[in-house]
């Protein structure tokens, strides 16, 4: 067990609370969370009042219509082999081209509507704690659209994260090890008897449960062996296991023998040391900082063993204890681009900002919801700043808090440069015929963030405005220079632009990047 | 165009009274603590002298259908769907050939300016691809290694340098550029980098900027030794030691310095060579406008993805060697019109190869040697290390000849012209790839 934090606490704890265990909030949220309490706050985060399913899909990624969507095209690709039978060749080559092409292109408009709703998900829901919790589970087990390429199956997995969320870990990793998203990202579905494809036996272990180091090649080999013949009805989205496929022979995998499928390798896997003190770990690295140290996650260990896998107790344990508010822990974590757009948003109070424009965020940032760059996920950290994406994230908080009067590039960028990906260029040309319906981005509501009262006293303002974005006292030569700002602006032109433009530049710090 | 040292003296020397950015550039400048003013004092590195390219092919090369041997049975009998027959293969010698895919290479081979290593590898290899990538990036088989093998070059040979000398062309950057003191820059599209601020208060919004994105001397300067809980990064193009606020006060700067110089570079020159749209190719070309404008930058950092072919490997597996064959084509072509063709050599890497033979889904698992290129007017052309034996295999896989550490003291000491040892932390047999 890990020492416990006593119960009362500061406000900049609870603001710390409120950012690592979800995406901040505004001055007045945070108050209201202050005056809870720490046991009660954390409470409410664990046992969040609200539906799992209280933000509607959308139409096409809900059970009936992706179901009738899938039949729909393969009576279409029935019809389009019929009517290519009695073409030229190049002609049927045309038809099918145009086919396949038409498909693309409702698959790109549907991912953009997924990665819209769980962003505005994230930025709207009562239950932060879930979707960051929905977050961590999308970058451990992850999948991206770019190999997937059916939306539709990357919301359904985000559908069992959610409800996984805070629950069983193993119970999660068994669905997972049957979840059609994973099963086409890790190419799970025809590795069969004879000639097993190694990769996913390979990264569940390495990056879902052990950790690199705590299994042997054999053990890959031999539990390859056991996810043979899992195959995906591509009409429902179902997975079955065909015993014929299967290699149904005696495998030895961590010593044991026994003619295993993929669910016995998994109940094996949580046999192992590791499966108790691997995903403490990455936990404690998601919520409170790098390089956990080991009686930390020994002791989370041992908790999460004793509670048979589930998160929950863990985040409790995490988010009471005198560790997670320790002063090289509040304000020492490089934020996600993630976590950057949905926290800012709400700490400017704003309730949707233009989709298009935040997707174009997450992509020059490193972040695009649905799209981790890798099964491993994306790097974390340090990693997420480079000379690049620092000025970047400098330039979305200005088109946030300035909107787009200003001729900003990043607005109506069309120069496709910094895409890695065939798929994200594709992308990003839908997303830029959206984003010229964002033009008309106003940004915050200034009367209300900065009164004009407010403006009149420029050290109240700044302090004000300090404590909404980054929730502690600054340092006198900081401070200092945001008041002096202010103070050049004091009298008749201090107008939202030039507010807009004080917390541009407070955004515009590397102090900013850290939670 | 400004290196570190000047920029920080014309910030100093042209402070004025009123409010305009000297001054506040100065009086940040003022106070900086001494290990950024170490930093931002050295010479820069010479811009004549010798480039490297390194292009990372991520994803696990499949050496097997890149350099082929297609006079041996092995081949073609573990590789029933994959194997290339003869006439889809540019034949270098009597046993191997390049994938047909890469005409340019095939010609660049013969002109005696592409050298091809085969069976590179490492001892007791590692098949996971970010332990492996890690592992051939830091140069260290342990995988603790918190620099890169081209930030220890930095730290080494171009201690304290303008911070352009390491450029990676890649939203991330890579962990070889780790390094205690300089870990390069890193962009992705030279229009976006720069601050953008409001219309009329330039001057103003930017003084502030520059105030607020400098290093400071309060309690967050690099610590040496244990004041610090845990190491921090390195592994991810950071200085070893930092606080994440001090990272991130050195990049904001490292951005302002670099900024304004890459972005009046790459405007400045445009090529006539035509390049695709493809990222490697793109990525190649803004690397050629960069050498144009006389970057003073050593090596240059590209990536081109997609090589974990598990399934249906054929056709993306030539799709992607041609994409890179085009790219090369244009890059070499670019740099020979300019003038610095003779400057630049280009090197390939990929942190494994796959197994022999091809798995139930048409494609290849992870396995370990593979082959690399090492292109260029500076280069020795040939075959260099030994083809690994197809049936004398260590659990399926082919048994590497060449330590991929002998490549990189070929390139350190036959290229830019410096010591390997400390890059290295050893001593490995160079190729004589150089020359």
């Amino acid at each position: 067990m890990l020492q416990a934090a006593p119960e009362e606490w500061t406000i900049f704890e609870a603001a710390h609370l409120l950012r690592r265990a979800g995406f901040g909030g505004s001055p007045d949220e945070i108050r209201l969370f202050h005056s809870m309490g720490r046991r009660k706050a954390v409470e409410s985060l664990l046992a969040a009042d609200e539906e799992l399913d209280a933000f509607p899909l959308p139409g096409w990624a809900t059970s009936e219509e992706a179901a009738a969507e899938a039949r729909e095209r393969v009576a279409q690709a029935r019809e389009l082999r019929q009517l290519t039978r009695d073409l030229s060749p190049e002609e049927a080559d045309r038809k099918r081209r145009e086919f396949r092409q038409k498909q693309q292109r409702t698959e790109r408009q549907h991912s953009v509507e997924g990665q819209g709703w769980w962003f505005n998900r994230m930025l709207r829901t009562h239950a932060p704690l879930r979707e960051k919790m929905v977050l961590f589970w999308h970058d451990h087990f992850s999948t991206s659209f770019q190999k997937v390429k059916q939306p539709v199956l990357l919301m359904k997995q985000n559908e069992l994260f959610r409800k996984y969320a805070m629950g069983s870990f193993k119970d999660l990793t068994h669905e997972v090890v049957k979840d059609p998203a994973m099963m086409l990202y890790l190419d799970t579905q025809n590795s069969r008897k004879g000639k097993p494809n190694e990769n996913f036996a390979r990264e569940v272990m390495e990056l879902f449960t052990l950790g690199e180091g705590n299994y042997t090649e054999q053990d890959i080999k031999e539990a390859a062996r056991a996810f043979t013949g899992y195959q995906i009805n591509r009409l429902d989205g179902t997975v079955t296991h065909n015993k014929r496929q299967w290699d149904n022979g005696e495998k030895a995998i961590f010593s044991k023998k026994d003619r295993y499928d993929g669910d016995g390798v998994v109940d094996l896997i949580f046999e192992q040391k590791s499966a108790a003190t691997y995903l403490p770990g990455k936990l404690w690295e998601y919520f409170v900082a790098e390089n956990p140290p080991q009686e930390g996650v020994d002791a989370l260990g041992k908790s999460f063993r004793a509670a048979n896998f589930r998160i929950e107790p863990l985040l409790r344990e995490i988010f009471l204890s005198k560790a997670f508010y320790a002063e090289s822990v509040m304000h020492n974590q490089i934020k996600s681009p993630i976590q950057y757009l949905v926290q800012m948003l709400k700490e400017l109070e704003l309730r949707q900002a233009p989709a298009a424009y935040i997707l174009s965020a997450q992509q020059q940032l490193g972040q695009v919801l649905f799209m981790p760059p890798n099964v491993a996920g994306w790097d974390w950290g340090k990693a997420w700043i480079n000379t690049n994406t620092l000025l970047s994230r400098y330039n979305v908080a200005g088109f946030i808090t300035k909107g787009s009067q200003d001729d900003t590039p990043l607005a109506n960028n069309d120069d496709g440069a910094m895409m890695d990906m065939e798929m994200d260029r594709k992308q990003m040309r839908v997303s830029n015929a959206m984003q010229r319906a964002a033009q008309r981005w106003e940004g915050p509501d200034f009367e209300r963030i900065a009164p004009r009262e407010l403006r009149e006293d420029p050290e109240k303002l700044v302090d004000a405005l300090i404590f909404r974005f980054f929730q502690m006292p600054l340092s006198g030569k900081e401070r200092e220079t945001f008041v002096e700002y202010a103070r050049s602006k004091k009298g008749a032109i201090f107008t939202n632009k030039e507010t807009g433009e004080l917390c541009h530049l407070m955004l515009s710090t590397p102090r900013y990047q850290l939670d | 165009m400004k290196t570190r040292r000047e920029f920080l003296r014309s910030t100093l020397l042209g402070a004025s009274a009123t409010w305009t950015v000297p001054m506040f550039v100065e009086r940040t400048f003022a106070d900086l603590h001494m290990g950024a003013r170490d930093l931002a004092t050295q010479p820069v590195t010479g811009k004549d002298g010798t480039i490297l390219v390194v292009l990372q092919l991520a994803g696990g090369n499949d050496g097997l259908n890149t350099l082929i041997p297609f006079a041996d049975d092995a081949y073609h009998n573990a590789r029933p769907r994959l194997a290339k027959k003869e006439k889809e293969i540019i034949t270098l010698g009597d046993h191997v050939g390049l994938n047909g895919s890469m005409p340019f290479l095939g010609s660049l081979f013969k002109e005696g300016n592409l050298g091809v290593v085969q069976g590179v590898g490492y001892p007791n290899p590692n098949r996971s691809h970010f332990v492996s990538t890690s592992i051939w990036e830091t140069a260290d088989l342990e995988n603790r290694s918190s620099t890169g093998w081209i930030g220890r070059y930095f730290d080494n040979a171009c201690s304290g340098s303008d911070p352009t000398v390491g450029i990676s062309l890649n939203k991330t950057q890579p962990e070889s550029f780790g390094a205690m003191k300089n870990p390069g820059v890193c962009l992705s599209s030279p229009e976006l980098y720069r601050w953008i601020h409001g219309g009329g208060e330039k001057a103003q919004a930017e003084e502030f900027f520059a105030s607020l994105n400098s290093p400071e001397d309060d309690d967050d300067s690099p610590v040496d030794g244990a004041s610090i809980d845990m190491p921090a990064g390195g592994r991810t193009g950071g200085i070893e030691g930092e606080s994440n606020l001090a990272f991130l006060e050195r990049v904001a700067m490292d951005a302002r310095v670099s900024s304004a110089k890459i972005l009046e570079l790459a405007a400045k020159y445009k090529t006539k060579v035509a390049y695709e749209g493809t990222p490697i190719a793109r990525s190649l070309n803004m690397v050629s406008r960069l050498i144009a404008g006389g970057m003073p930058t050593r090596v240059y950092y590209v990536s081109h993805g997609g090589f974990d072919t598990h399934n249906q490997q054929v056709n993306s597996h030539d799709r992607l060697l041609g994409q890179l064959d085009r790219a090369l084509k244009s890059f070499f072509a670019d740099l020979k019109a300019q003038g610095n063709a003779e400057r630049v050599v280009l090197m390939t890497f990929s942190e494994f190869g796959r197994r022999v033979a091809e798995n139930a889904s048409a494609g290849t698992d992870h396995g370990r040697a593979s082959c690399l290129f090492v292109a260029g007017e500076g280069v020795k052309g040939g075959l260099y290390g030994k083809y690994p034996s197809l049936t004398d295999l260590d659990q399926g896989d082919l048994k590497h000849t060449v330590d991929f550490r002998g490549v990189y003291a070929s390139v350190l000491e036959g290229w830019l012209k410096t010591p390997s040892k400390p890059v290295l932390r050893g001593d490995f047999a160079k190729l004589g790839l150089i020359g």
